[in-house]
C-alpha cells in the first residue's frame, strides 16, 4: 500500500516554556467510506457497518455540534450521519471521556445509522493547518473538504448537508460546491424533521441551558465550592497514597449530610482501612454525585465524626464512634445518568422569586440533589414526571444545572410511575424493532417452523431414542430446559439435561443479540415482564414444549448404575421431542405414587388403558431414577460443605415464575430440589468443560465467602432468641440455622435466614482470565466452579455460556471456532454491565412491588380499614424506633417510637399506645420508652406488636409505607394462652394464603399478558374484587424480595 | 481532555498508521569519506547515524586482545538536541552505557568475528533525532555501517521495535506510542535464518500475548530487511558505476 508522509507541527506550553513538537502524520489513498454507493468498494475496504441505502441526503455535523447536540444525533429516526474524524477528536480533547465514549458506542452500535470516516487519514481529505489560522476554522474547513470529497467520491449520488453552528461558514461554503448544502443545526431539524417533537424540544432545552451557562461565567459570584484538583495531582495523590479513591455513595435517609466512599482496590489495603470513608455535608462531597469515582482526602482525627444510626429525618442526636472523614478533592469519573425529577408546585415556583426562568427540581432518587433547568414550559410540566440530565456542576453553583430531555407521564399515574423506576435503573426496553423482528423464524399454522434437513444431519437426534420430559410451573410458556433418563446397554444410567438451544437462532453479533446484550436479563416487574428475546423464540420455536420437534444443546452424563458415580460426559447439540410438559406438583404426586393425577396431565389423555399404564410405568420409572440421582448428588455435594439456605437455587428459580412453595422452609416439594440439582450439575460441568478449553475467557459465576463482620447481627439478634449462630464456614452456618427454629413462631428462622442471606456477598459473573483460580468458588452452592447454563430464555449469560460451550466443542473436534468469542478484556467489560443490569433488575422488581403496595393502601383509611392493621415482627432495633416485618403483607418498614415533637411511645396495660413526653434507651436486644410519668415500656427483638400500615404521599418522591405501632400485643391476642394457637393459625393461614395466591397469580398473569393495558386502567380505578388478587402477587413478590437479593 | 487514543475503534494510530505498518525508512550508506564504513538511517522522525573502523590491531591495553575473535567495541550517544527538552550530557551516562553494551551483545552475534582475531572492531552510533525505536534505528545504521566496511556478518541484522494495546500488538512504536507507558519489546533479527540477535523488554506482560507481540516485531523487522536490501543493492550499483569507468 502506497504512504506518503507528511509532518504536523504542533507548538505546545507546559509549564510556561514553548516547546516544538514535530508529529508525523500519514495519509493513505483510500479509507473505508462505509457507502453502500462506494463505486470501488473493495478499494476502499468497507468491512465494518454501512449506512442504509434508503436514506434521502448524508448529514455531516461539524465538530461543534457533535459537541453540542449528540444527544440528538442518538435519536434512531436520524439516519445517514457521518461523523468525521477531525468532530471525534474535538469531541474527545474538549468534552472528556464520558461524552467521546457515548459517541464511540455510538458508532459501534448496529442499530445507529452512522459511520465514522477518518478524513484525517485520506490523501485528498487532509488539509494542513495554516499560519495563523485558529484552531475552529480548521476543524470546520477540513469537515467541509472531507464533505465535498464524499460527494464525489459517491459520485454526486445522494446530496450532503453539512450541520454546523457557524455562522461564517455557512456564508462561505453555501453556495460553493452543489450538492454539498451547509446549514445550521436548528434549520436541519425545521426542515428535515419537522415532525420529530422531541429532538426540537431537545434541542431548545440544550440550547437554552447553554445560553444561561454562558451568562453566568459572565457573573461568576462567589465560590460556592473549592475547585477540583487536576488530575495529575490526584493520580499522584492517589499513588503515595495521600488521597484515596473509591465510590460515593449518599445515604438515602440522610442525602444532604452524609454520604460514604467506598474503597476500591489496592487503595484500601494501603490505607490499613476497613471502613468506608464519610463525607459529611454538601460542601465537604464537592460537587460529586451519588455513583461517581471520587478521590478523598482525609481529614485530621480531631475533626472525624460519627454515623447516625437513628431512623428518618429526626436530627442526629445519636451520632456512634467517630469514623473516618474525608473530603472529595476531585472526581475521577462522573457516572451521571438521566435523572426522573419533578417540577416544584406553583406556589414553590413563586418562592424561588428572583431568577424565574431558572427552576430547582426535584430528583425522584433522594441521593441526587436537586437540579437547576432553565425552562418555559415549567408550569405545563407541573403534574408530570419528567427526565433530565445534568450538564455540568460549576464551583460558583450551589446547584449542578441540567436540561430537560422528555415526559415520562402523569403523578401518581401507573404507567408513568412504572416508567420513572425504569428510567431510575437505566433500563431501557423499547419493542423489538422490524430490524429484530426480521431475523426471527416463523412459525405459523399456516407456514409452521420445522427442522431442517441440514440440521438433521449435524445433530444428534434423540427423538426416537430417549424419553424426554419437562417440569416447570403450571402454564409456564418458557420451558427452557427438559431431562432424560434411560438404563443403557452395558447396565449403567444414562442422565440427560437439555437446554433450549438458543443461539442457535440467536446468531452472534446480530441485531437481535445486541438488542438481548443490551438488556442482558428479562425484567419482572410486579405486574409485567420485559423479555429478553421477542415471544416468538421465548414462547414457541426455543420453548421445548411437549410433542414437538426442537433444538437442544445437552449434557448427557452415563453413571454407575448402582453407586451413581459419573463415567462420562457428553456434550452437544440434539434435538430432542419432549414427550411430557409435566408442572411440580403432578410430577411430585407421581413420585409419591399417588396415580390419580394422571388425568390431569393432557399427554395421557386419549390412549387406551393399556398403553397407557406402560407408559405411565416409563414416567414414573424416569422419575423416581432422577429423584434418585439428584438425591445423590446432593448429599455428595453437602459432604463437601455445601451450605443449605434451603435450595437457594430453588428460591431463586421459582421466584421469577412467581412461585414461592418456598415460603415454608421445611416443606418445599421434593420435585423442586430434584430440579435444581440437575441444573446445578449440569451447569457445573458445563462451567468446568468452558474453563478447560478457554482458561482465560470463560464465563464463570462466583460467590465470594461473606465477611465474619457482617454476620455480627444475626449472631446477636440469634442470640436474643437463645440460638448460638455459627458463621465459620457455610456448612456450619446451615446446621445452625436448621436449628435455629422456634417452635412457637416460623417468621423467627425465616429472618435469622434472611439476615443471613443478606450478609452474604452477591454473586457475581466474571471472566476466568481477570481473576485468580482460588476466587472461581461458589461459596452457597459449594462448587470450584459454577457458570449459568441452563436459562438461555431469560438471561443473556446463558447465551455466552452457550457459545462458549459450542467453541469448545468444535474445539475438541479440532475444528474450526466458528463462535466469535469475546476477549478476556471484553468478557470481563460485558460481565460488569450483565451484573450491573441484574441489580438493575432486582432493584426494579422491588421498587415496582413497593409501587403497588404503595397504591393498594392508598385507597384505604387507615383508621376504618380492617386490612391495615396488622401483625408485625420487630427484627431490628434502632435508636429511636424499631424495623418491622409484616407477614401478611410483605412488608418491612420503619416505626418510630419517638414523634417529630419529640413525644415517646407509651402502652397503656391493655396495650394501646399514646403519645407522651418521655425517653428512650437502647440496648443490645430491646429498646424501652420511659414516660415522664415513670410508665414504661419495652420492646424486645422478635417480639409481636400490632401496627397501623398508611401510606405517606409524596409529591416528587415514591410513596412510601408508614407504620405506626398501636399497642405492644401480637394483633388480636392478646391472651397469652391464645398466643400459641395464633402461631399456629398465622402458618397454616400462611399456607393456605400462599398455594392460594400462587394459582390466582398463574391465573392473573395467564390474562394479564394478553391485556395488560386495559386491566391496568381497570385495576387503578375501580376497587373492585380484581384487585385483590393483583394484591395477592405483590405479596408474593414482596416476601420473597429479600432472598432475592443475594441472587445465587 | 481525554486520554490519547492510540489505537482508535477503526484501527488506526495516533499518526495514521495501522497496527502493522513502519513509518517511513529512509536510509544512505557511505556517508563519511574517512571512516571505513558509515551509514545514515531515517525511521519516521528517528534519525541515526553509524561509522565502523575496523577491524583493526588494538587500541590501548594489549590485554583486551581476543585470542580467538574481534573485538566488537560499541558505543552510543545521542544528540543533546535529539529529544524534545535538551539534553545535558550527550554520552556518557547509563543509558546509553547500557545501550552500547545491547549493540555490542547484537552485533558480536551477527559479526563473524573469528574471522579476525585478535583486532578490534568500532562501532559508533549517534542519535540526531530521538522519536521512538532509538535502538532499532541504531541497530539499523550500524547493520548498514558495517557492510559498507565489508565486514563479514552472517546476516543483515534488522530490529525494530513492538508494543501491545488494547489486544493488538503495535509494530515500530513511535514516542508518543512509547511515552504512554505500554510494554515495549525490542527485537533484532537474522532475518533469512530467523535467529534472534537480542531480544529485550522490561515491563510486564501476559505470557499469552508474547507470541503475539513477538510475532509483530518478527514481521515488522523483515519488512525492515526487505528496505535495507534494496538500499543496499542500491549502493553496490551506483559504487560499481562509479568504479567501472
Amino acid at each position: 500500500m502506497l504512504q506518503k508522509r507528511e509532518k504536523v507541527l504542533l507548538l505546545r506550553t507546559f509549564q510556561g516554556r514553548t516547546l516544538r513538537i514535530v508529529r508525523e502524520h500519514y495519509l493513505r489513498p483510500s479509507v473505508p467510506c462505509n457507502s453502500p454507493l462506494c463505486p470501488q468498494p473493495a478499494v476502499c475496504r468497507n468491512d465494518g457497518k454501512l449506512l442504509s441505502s434508503d436514506v434521502t441526503h448524508y448529514m455531516i455535523p461539524d465538530w461543534k455540534v457533535v459537541q453540542d447536540y449528540l444527544e440528538i444525533l442518538e435519536f434512531p429516526e436520524l439516519k445517514g450521519i457521518i461523523f468525521m474524524q477531525t468532530a471525534c477528536q474535538a469531541v474527545q480533547h474538549q468534552r472528556g471521556r464520558r461524552q467521546y465514549n457515548k459517541l464511540r458506542n455510538l458508532l459501534k452500535d448496529a442499530r445507529h445509522d452512522c459511520v465514522l470516516f477518518a478524513n484525517e487519514f485520506q490523501q485528498s481529505c487532509y488539509l494542513p493547518r495554516e499560519r495563523g489560522e485558529s484552531m475552529e476554522k480548521w476543524q470546520s474547513r477540513s469537515i467541509y473538504n472531507a464533505a465535498t470529497w464524499y460527494y464525489h467520491h459517491c459520485q454526486d449520488r445522494m446530496p450532503i448537508v453539512m450541520v454546523t453552528e457557524d455562522d461564517e461558514a455557512i456564508q462561505q461554503y453555501g453556495s460553493e460546491t452543489e450538492g454539498v448544502f451547509v446549514i445550521s443545526f436548528k434549520s436541519y431539524l425545521d426542515n428535515f424533521w419537522p415532525d420529530l417533537k422531541a429532538a426540537h424540544e431537545l434541542c431548545e432545552s440544550i440550547l437554552q441551558s447553554r445560553r444561561e451557562r454562558e451568562n453566568e461565567s459572565q457573573e461568576s459570584h462567589g465560590k460556592e465550592y473549592p475547585e477540583h484538583l487536576p488530575l495529575e495531582v490526584l493520580e499522584a495523590g492517589i499513588k503515595s497514597g495521600r488521597y484515596i479513591q473509591g465510590t460515593l455513595s449518599v445515604n438515602k435517609h440522610r442525602a444532604q449530610i452524609e454520604a460514604f466512599v467506598r474503597l476500591q482496590g489496592a487503595s484500601s489495603k494501603d490505607s490499613g482501612l476497613v471502613s468506608d470513608i464519610l463525607i459529611h455535608g454538601m460542601k465537604a462531597r464537592n460537587r460529586s454525585i451519588h455513583g461517581d469515582v471520587v478521590v478523598v482526602e482525609l481529614l485530621p482525627k480531631n475533626e472525624w465524626k460519627g454515623r447516625t444510626t437513628a431512623l428518618g429525618e429526626n436530627d442526629g442526636e445519636f451520632p456512634s464512634e467517630p469514623m473516618p472523614t474525608g473530603r472529595v478533592v476531585g472526581i475521577l469519573q462522573k457516572n451521571w445518568r438521566d435523572y426522573v425529577v419533578t417540577f416544584p408546585s406553583k406556589e414553590e415556583v413563586q418562592s424561588q422569586g428572583k431568577n424565574a426562568r431558572k427552576i430547582l427540581v426535584i430528583p425522584w432518587d433522594y441521593r441526587i440533589p436537586k437540579i437547576r433547568i432553565s425552562t418555559q414550559q415549567a408550569e405545563a410540566l407541573q403534574d408530570f414526571r419528567v427526565v433530565v440530565r445534568i450538564d455540568s456542576w460549576e464551583s460558583t453553583s450551589m446547584y449542578p444545572s441540567g436540561h430537560f430531555v422528555r415526559v415520562l407521564g402523569r403523578i401518581g399515574d401507573l404507567e408513568g410511575e412504572i416508567a420513572t423506576i425504569l428510567v431510575e435503573n437505566s433500563i431501557s426496553v423499547v419493542p423489538f424493532s422490524e430490524a429484530q423482528m426480521c431475523e426471527m423464524p416463523v412459525n405459523t399454522t399456516e407456514n409452521p417452523w420445522k427442522v431442517s434437513s441440514e440440521e438433521e444431519r449435524e445433530r444428534k437426534d434423540l427423538r426416537k431414542t430417549h424419553l424426554v420430559f419437562s417440569i416447570d410451573p403450571r402454564g409456564c410458556e418458557d420451558v427452557d430446559d427438559a431431562f432424560s433418563v434411560r438404563a443403557l446397554d452395558n447396565g449403567n444410567l444414562e442422565l440427560g439435561v437439555h437446554i433450549a438451544d438458543v443461539t442457535h437462532f440467536v446468531a452472534s453479533h446480530s441485531y437481535i443479540d445486541i438488542e438481548a446484550r443490551t438488556r442482558a436479563t428479562t425484567y419482572y416487574l410486579a405486574d409485567r415482564r420485559y423479555d429478553m428475546l421477542p415471544s416468538i423464540l421465548s414462547a414457541d420455536v426455543c420453548s421445548l414444549l411437549g410433542g414437538v420437534d426442537r433444538y437442544a444443546v445437552s449434557i448427557m452424563w452415563e453413571l454407575d448404575k448402582t453407586s451413581y458415580e459419573i463415567k462420562e460426559v457428553w456434550y452437544g447439540r440434539t434435538i430432542i421431542r419432549s414427550a411430557y410438559k409435566l408442572f411440580y406438583e403432578a410430577a411430585q404426586e407421581l413420585l409419591d405414587g399417588n396415580v390419580d393425577i394422571v388425568d390431569d396431565i393432557p399427554e395421557f389423555g386419549d390412549l387406551d388403558e393399556k398403553s397407557r399404564q406402560a407408559k405411565l410405568e416409563e414416567l414414573l420409572w424416569a422419575i423416581r431414577k432422577l429423584t434418585d440421582i439428584a438425591r445423590h448428588v446432593r448429599a455428595k455435594r453437602y459432604q463437601c460443605g455445601a451450605l443449605e439456605l434451603e435450595g437457594v437455587e430453588v428460591r431463586i428459580q421459582l421466584d421469577e415464575k412467581k412461585n414461592i412453595h418456598d415460603l415454608i422452609p421445611k416443606q418445599p416439594l421434593e420435585v423442586h430440589e430434584t430440579v435444581a440439582e440437575c441444573m446445578i450439575l449440569a451447569n457445573h460441568w458445563v462451567a468446568k468443560k468452558i474453563w478447560e478449553s478457554f482458561p482465560h475467557q470463560a464465563l464463570l459465576r462466583r460467590h465470594p465467602p461473606p465477611h465474619q463482620e457482617f454476620f455480627s447481627e444475626l449472631r446477636e439478634c440469634a442470640k436474643a432468641k437463645g440460638f448460638f449462630i455459627d458463621t465459620r464456614s457455610n456448612k456450619a452456618l446451615a446446621d445452625s440455622l436448621d436449628n435455629a427454629n422456634d417452635p412457637n413462631d416460623p417468621i423467627v428462622n425465616w429472618l435469622l435466614r434472611s439476615m443471613a442471606t443478606q450478609a452474604m456477598s452477591n454473586a457475581l459473573y466474571f471472566s476466568t482470565g481477570s481473576c485468580a483460580e482460588e476466587e472461581f468458588h461458589h461459596y452457597g452452592l459449594a462448587l470450584d466452579k459454577y457458570t449459568h447454563f441452563t436459562s438461555p430464555i431469560r438471561r443473556y449469560s446463558d447465551i455466552i455460556v452457550h457459545r462458549l460451550l459450542m467453541a469448545a466443542i468444535s474445539k475438541d473436534k479440532k475444528m474450526e471456532i466458528k463462535e466469535d468469542l469475546f476477549s478476556n478484556k471484553d468478557l470481563e467489560e460485558l460481565c460488569r454491565h450483565i451484573n450491573n443490569r441484574n441489580r438493575a433488575a432486582q432493584h426494579s422488581q422491588k421498587q415496582s412491588t413497593e409501587l403497588f403496595q404503595c397504591m393498594y393502601f392508598k385507597d384505604k383509611d387507615p383508621e376504618t380499614e380492617e386490612r391495615c392493621i396488622s401483625d408485625g415482627v420487630i427484627y431490628s432495633i434502632r435508636t429511636n424506633g424499631v424495623l418491622v416485618f409484616i407477614p401478611r403483607f410483605g412488608i418491612k418498614g420503619a416505626a418510630y417510637l419517638k414523634n417529630k415533637d419529640g413525644l415517646v411511645i407509651s402502652c397503656s396495660p391493655d396495650g394501646h399506645s399514646e403519645w407522651k413526653p418521655g425517653s428512650l434507651q437502647r440496648f443490645q436486644n430491646k429498646i424501652t420508652s420511659t414516660t415522664t410519668g415513670g410508665e414504661s415500656v419495652t420492646f424486645h427483638l422478635f417480639d409481636h406488636v400490632t401496627v397501623r400500615i398508611s401510606v405517606q404521599a409524596s409529591r416528587c418522591h415514591s410513596d412510601t409505607i408508614r407504620l405506626e405501632i398501636i399497642s405492644n400485643k401480637p394483633y388480636m391476642m392478646p391472651d397469652t394462652e391464645l398466643f400459641q394457637q395464633s402461631s399456629l393459625l398465622l402458618k397454616s393461614d400462611l399456607v393456605k394464603e400462599v398455594t392460594r395466591s400462587v394459582e390466582e397469580a398463574q391465573l392473573a398473569q395467564e390474562v394479564k399478558v394478553n391485556v395488560i393495558e386495559k386491566d391496568y386502567q381497570k385495576y387503578c380505578q375501580t376497587k373492585g374484587r380484581s384487585l385483590y388478587t393483583l394484591l395477592e402477587e405483590i405479596r408474593d413478590l414482596a416476601l420473597l424480595d429479600v432472598s432475592n437479593s443475594y441472587g445465587i | 481532555m481525554a486520554g490519547l487514543e492510540l489505537l482508535s475503534d477503526q484501527g488506526y494510530r495516533v499518526d495514521g498508521r495501522r497496527a502493522g505498518e513502519l513509518r517511513k525508512i529512509q536510509a544512505r550508506m557511505g556517508v563519511f569519506a574517512q571512516a571505513d564504513g558509515s551509514a545514515y538511517i531515517e525511521q519516521g522522525n528517528t534519525k541515526a547515524l553509524a561509522v565502523v573502523y575496523g577491524p583493526h590491531e588494538i587500541r590501548g591495553s594489549r590485554a583486551r586482545a581476543l585470542p580467538d575473535r574481534a573485538l566488537v567495541n560499541c558505543q552510543y550517544s545521542s544528540a543533546t538536541f535529539s529529544t524534545g527538552e535538551r539534553k545535558r550530557r550527550p554520552h556518557g551516562d547509563r543509558k546509553s552505557c547500557e545501550m552500547g553494551l545491547q549493540l555490542r551483545q547484537t552485533f558480536e552475534a551477527a559479526v563473524l568475528t573469528q574471522l579476525h582475531p585478535r583486532s578490534q572492531i568500532d562501532i559508533y552510533v549517534q542519535v540526531l533525532q530521538a522519536d521512538g525505536g532509538t535502538y532499532a534505528a541504531c541497530v539499523n545504521a550500524a547493520t548498514l555501517a558495517v557492510l559498507d566496511a565489508g565486514i563479514p556478518m552472517r546476516d543483515f541484522v534488522c530490529a525494530c521495535s513492538a508494543g501491545f494495546v488494547d489486544g493488538t500488538a503495535l509494530a515500530d512504536l513511535s514516542h508518543v506510542e512509547e511515552a504512554a507507558g505500554g510494554p515495549q519489546l525490542a527485537l533484532a533479527l537474522l532475518p533469512s535464518s530467523g535467529q534472534i540477535a537480542l531480544l529485550e523488554m522490561d515491563a510486564r506482560l501476559h505470557e499469552d500475548h508474547l507470541e503475539q507481540v513477538l510475532e509483530a516485531a518478527a514481521h515488522a523487522a523483515r519488512d525492515v530487511h526487505t528496505l535495507l536490501d534494496r538500499v543496499v543493492r542500491q549502493h553496490v550499483q551506483e559504487a560499481s558505476i562509479l568504479l567501472g569507468d
